[in-house]
């Protein structure tokens, strides 16, 4: 195959309008349907150069002044518009509705601007640091003017009508409010953008648009390059020159992390002042109802136990709850639904399995015995088969992680000085990589997956991970009790609470988890697999989600556990009763 | 963190910026009373994903490199090479050097790994930074030069001498000594090369002549700088006075070698003595002298091969106090296991012990010189399994041992005889 080669030149052909192109032996580029031999040729490189080599193999008279680059000023602001187009259009080629980029996004990114005071507004933030280089006072004024009055207009094209004003492209290089955009006084504020937010707002327009696409699918799409995010910048225009400053701001060599971009959308909420999101109904995928088919479906357990999450959803209220993001006074709570309807399922399998070391595995034991057609569902076999898959694909994503290509082909350059040592290394570490990738006749960079809602494929193709347990039945671990469909196991267990700092402490799990069930533990790693978050981020979750259903009450924001163990056990004995707790299963 | 975080700092009432939360407990670690091995692939707080990337690979290549999975280490290293432009500063050094040493191992095992690939690797890592420019350098010379390539390797090395850096190349001056004594080393082997085509034809071709000086004339110009320096310069030397010797310097080259040997600042070094001696026998020099050239040496070395030389020629001067001599140096020569079983060894002390037996005092001479060794001789030598391996393997020298019992431990009754089992009571 030439695609190497061809690099991905997508211009149809002249005669025959195909785009199918491939290189001759000469190295010049020609269609493949008609032959049509093009002016174009590959570049050829030639390892064996080099360029350290002290002797002068040619004089040449050359000319010394090179022509510098046309760019045209542009602003920050802008910059990220466009990355944000193009994040939105990368989603919308994944099966994202229109709906979602042309009235959420741009309504929300038209909103972030005003409040920040970057575009449509009378008082805009950077008017006073806006410098243009190169032109003569006159347009000056006129640029500052046609900014202040842009209050309805497109912010960019007023940055196009200066463009115009000048007769010619001035020798501009890197945005004109870069040095205004990191001062001090504005980071303070923190509404200044950045890369991270732009996960968030896209992340705030998704939930808006009532969209399938939880955060960690977001982020999931984000780390293996199906959306745009490292070296997103490398897509902006070419007249848009970057430096300087520039590279603090669009230069990233991070994905973030869940927690870190749910922060950021919470901040930016408070910040956007926005009403009451549109309720998510319970068809929406985003409700837990649904969201727990599909995690269900991944994590190979049997459809019925989806009937039993139902229940719990009903108990701890969140089936209506999570319909608003309560715009409370000081701090809106934008509900993390995909952890949320992980730990909801953790808790279920720890309501009907008992899941500390010996109830799940007698209940496996019997399950075994009595059944004679395997139809019934049995924990260990299942467990066997998720932590075969389980060990599989943490080792794929190893794989993955260490291979996946960071630096840009186009890299941005802080300052002058960088800027040289740069090439330099750039040149250094490409020439290398040739050279390894001839010896093992392996490129670089990990294959390219089509992108996929699930994590495991369970079924009897080829390429599954393992046989399908969805059909399984839950009759091993049930009972009839009054008529009633109840599950064996009456006992639930709780970690010790204790009282702790409401806001210096994050997390316990590092100091309770060597005491916790190891199926328990075992459990959170594999949703934690599942989501791609840490599994203490998912203990806490459980924690909640537990709290609401013994409480049964409508969820108290409290950050305090104030609650020692045996204060909890007894509320559930006097309050609910173990009998009780059984029956409101019903 | 972003580039933006890193450059500006953490803002004060920051986001909790939870990524590493498990470590941020309320109870603080204790400090590990035992020594820690720092790990190569040690995860950091704050590591931004580009880090934990290259760590993972790092981790990947290592254990295929331990496991001897070439191939997969070779799929690797592309994907690695992106930490050769890594913008931290603080392990920029240590990277380049692991990225260097990696990737030759690889070349050096991966069965489809050409010269070409060498050269292109070295070439790089050479140029990616100063401080270990020479080492490379030096690196890749030695693999020219073991592959036969001598010019490529001799090219090297004088690209690199000449090679300054302000500062580094100053500092690394030892190095670059380096480089200039194998600078020196590849004139010679071309110089010999030379000499060998220019002896085999009869045409004699007066260019090819000044070629061969030529070559001479640089190496012995800079061979004379660096000897001057205390080291070990075995090769060097033995390079240094054959060419001397060819053009039949030999003033030069007796001062060379007695620099070597009896120059107090170089390290002892008894293959010094052992050259010195040899150019000596070489030339016919007395015997008195050659016996001084070996004094030095049956100081550093008693177990020295050349120390049955040596008793040789004290057994042919005519001073009695050198046959004493002799036979504290074969003496002190049989202390030594590896020279139990010689029968030349034993013959000789034989010898010394027959022409000894000529003069009156020859029991005490004897007895003074075995008193320290009484103790333990007997265990080292002449033991019923000595015997008893003796006869079978060297009847010879069972016979010279034997004769050797009674005159060297005369109190002590020894189970060695020929071919009879003693009793000892």
């Amino acid at each position: 195959m030439d695609d190497e080669h061809t690099a991905g030149y997508r211009e149809p052909c002249a005669q025959c309008a195909a785009v199918d192109w491939g290189v001759s032996d000469e190295g010049r580029f020609y269609c493949r349907s008609c032959h049509n031999v093009i002016e174009r040729t590959r570049e050829v490189v030639d390892p064996n150069f080099t360029p350290g080599s002290t002797r002068i193999s040619t004089i040449s008279r050359g000319s010394r002044t090179k022509r510098p680059e046309r760019g045209r000023q542009w602003m920050i602001c802008e910059g990220f518009q466009f990355i944000l187009r193009n994040q939105a259009d990368a989603l919308l080629r994944l099966g994202v509705s229109p709906n979602f980029k042309d009235d959420v996004l741009c309504q929300l990114w038209r909103l972030y601007l005003q409040k920040s005071r970057q575009a449509f507004t009378h008082n805009p933030v950077t008017s006073s640091k806006f410098k243009v280089r190169g032109l003569d006072s006159d347009s000056d004024s006129a640029a500052e003017s046609s900014v202040v009055s842009a209050s309805e207009t497109n912010p960019s094209s007023a940055a196009g009508s200066n463009a115009e004003s000048s007769s010619e492209w001035s020798l501009c290089s890197g945005s004109v409010d870069a040095a205004g955009y990191l001062s001090a006084r504005l980071r303070r504020t923190r509404g200044l953008m950045s890369m991270t937010k732009t996960l968030a707002l896209i992340h705030l327009a998704l939930i808006w648009s009532a969209e399938a696409l939880t955060l960690s699918d977001l982020l999931r799409l984000v780390n293996e390059g199906h959306v745009p995010y490292v070296n997103a910048y490398e897509d902006l225009p070419d007249e848009m020159k970057l430096e300087g400053k520039d590279a603090l701001i669009f230069r990233v060599e991070d994905v973030p992390s869940h927690q870190r971009v749910h922060k950021e959308a919470e901040t930016l909420l408070l910040f956007l002042q926005l009403p009451a999101f549109p309720p998510i109904s319970r068809q929406s995928l985003l409700h837990p109802s649904l969201l727990s088919l599909r995690y269900l479906m991944d994590a190979n357990l049997p459809d019925e136990l989806h009937l039993w999450v139902c229940r719990l959803v009903e108990r701890t209220s969140m089936a209506d709850e999570t319909l608003h993001v309560s715009d409370r006074l000081l701090r809106p709570v934008l509900p993390r639904y995909d952890v949320q309807t992980a730990a909801l399922i953790i808790v279920t399998m720890k309501l009907l399995f008992g899941l500390d070391d010996h109830t799940e595995w007698d209940l496996s034991n019997q399950t075994g015995d009595q059944d004679d057609t395997g139809e019934l569902f049995n924990l260990r076999r299942w467990y066997r088969l998720l932590q075969a898959a389980l060990i599989r694909a943490q080792q794929r994503r190893v794989h993955d992680i260490a291979r996946k290509q960071w630096k840009a082909k186009k890299p941005l350059y802080g300052n002058k000085s960088e800027k040289c040592t740069m090439i330099k290394k750039k040149r250094i570490a490409e020439q290398v990589q040739v050279c390894f990738e001839r010896l093992s006749s392996c490129p670089a960079g990990v294959d390219r997956v089509d992108p996929s809602s699930f994590r495991f494929c369970w079924g009897n193709e080829d390429g599954a991970d393992g046989p399908s347990l969805h059909q399984k039945k839950l009759d091993g671990v049930m009972t009839l009790k009054l008529g009633v469909l109840t599950p064996l196991n009456s006992a639930y267990w709780h970690p010790a609470l204790k009282a702790c700092k409401p806001r210096s402490c994050s997390s316990h799990y590092s100091e309770v988890e060597p005491t916790l069930p190891r199926t328990f533990v075992w459990l959170l790693q594999l949703f934690g697999f599942l989501l791609d978050v840490k599994p203490a981020y998912l203990y806490e979750e459980v924690l909640k989600v537990e709290r609401r259903a013994i409480d049964g009450k409508t969820h108290q924001r409290k950050k305090r556990r104030t609650r020692p163990k045996t204060q909890a056990k007894a509320r559930a004995r006097t309050q609910r009763g173990r009998e009780n707790k059984r029956e409101t299963f019903n | 963190m972003d580039d933006l975080e890193k450059e500006l700092g953490p803002l004060d009432d920051l986001e909790d910026d939870n990524d590493s939360s498990d470590d941020h407990s309320s109870i603080g670690t204790k400090k590990s009373k035992l020594p820690l091995v720092n790990p190569i692939c040690e995860e950091t707080l704050k590591e931004t994903g580009f880090h934990q990337s290259m760590r993972a690979c790092l981790e990947q290549i290592r254990d295929a490199m331990l496991h001897h999975r070439w191939q997969e280490a070779a799929e690797y290293m592309p994907c690695y090479s992106q930490m050769l432009e890594d913008t931290s500063h603080s392990t920029a050094q240590q990277s380049k050097e692991l990225f260097w040493r990696i990737s030759t191992e690889i070349l050096h095992h991966h069965p489809n790994s050409r010269l070409e690939d060498y050269n292109n690797i070295y070439e790089r890592m050479k140029h990616s930074g100063v401080k270990h420019y020479l080492m490379i350098c030096l690196e890749h010379s030695f693999y020219l030069m073991l592959n036969g390539h001598i010019e490529d390797a001799k090219h090297q090395l004088s690209v690199a001498e000449s090679w300054r850096h302000g500062k580094e190349s100053a500092a690394q001056y030892q190095r670059t000594k380096l480089i200039q004594a194998y600078r020196s080393l590849l004139d010679y082997i071309i110089w010999c090369d030379k000499k060998f085509t220019h002896s085999k034809t009869d045409y004699h071709d007066a260019g090819d002549n000044q070629d061969m000086h030529s070559y001479f004339r640089q190496a012995s110009v800079n061979l004379k700088e660096i000897l001057k320096n205390p080291g070990v310069w075995d090769p060097f030397i033995l390079s240094y006075v054959e060419m001397l010797e060819f053009y039949e310097d030999h003033d030069e080259a007796l001062k060379v070698l007695n620099d070597y040997a009896y120059d107090n600042t170089f390290p002892p070094n008894p293959n010094a003595h052992v050259y010195l001696y040899q150019y000596l026998k070489r030339h016919n020099t007395t015997d008195k002298k050659l016996m001084k050239a070996l004094k030095v040496l049956h100081v550093l070395v008693p177990s020295h091969e050349l120390m049955l030389e040596y008793s040789s020629l004290l057994l042919q001067s005519e001073k009695k106090s050198d046959l004493q001599k002799a036979l504290g140096v074969i003496l002190e020569m049989l202390d030594f296991a590896c020279w139990r079983g010689n029968v030349d060894v034993w013959k000789r002390l034989k010898a010394i012990i027959q022409k000894l037996q000529l003069q009156e005092d020859w029991k005490d001479v004897v007895s003074e010189k075995m008193a320290a060794r009484k103790d333990w001789w007997p265990a080292l030598h002449f033991t019923r399994f000595h015997a008893s391996q003796d006869s079978e393997e060297n009847p010879e020298l069972k016979e010279v041992k034997a004769s050797l019992t009674k005159i060297l431990c005369p109190d002590l009754t020894l189970k060695y005889s020929a071919g009879q089992k003693t009793i000892v009571d």
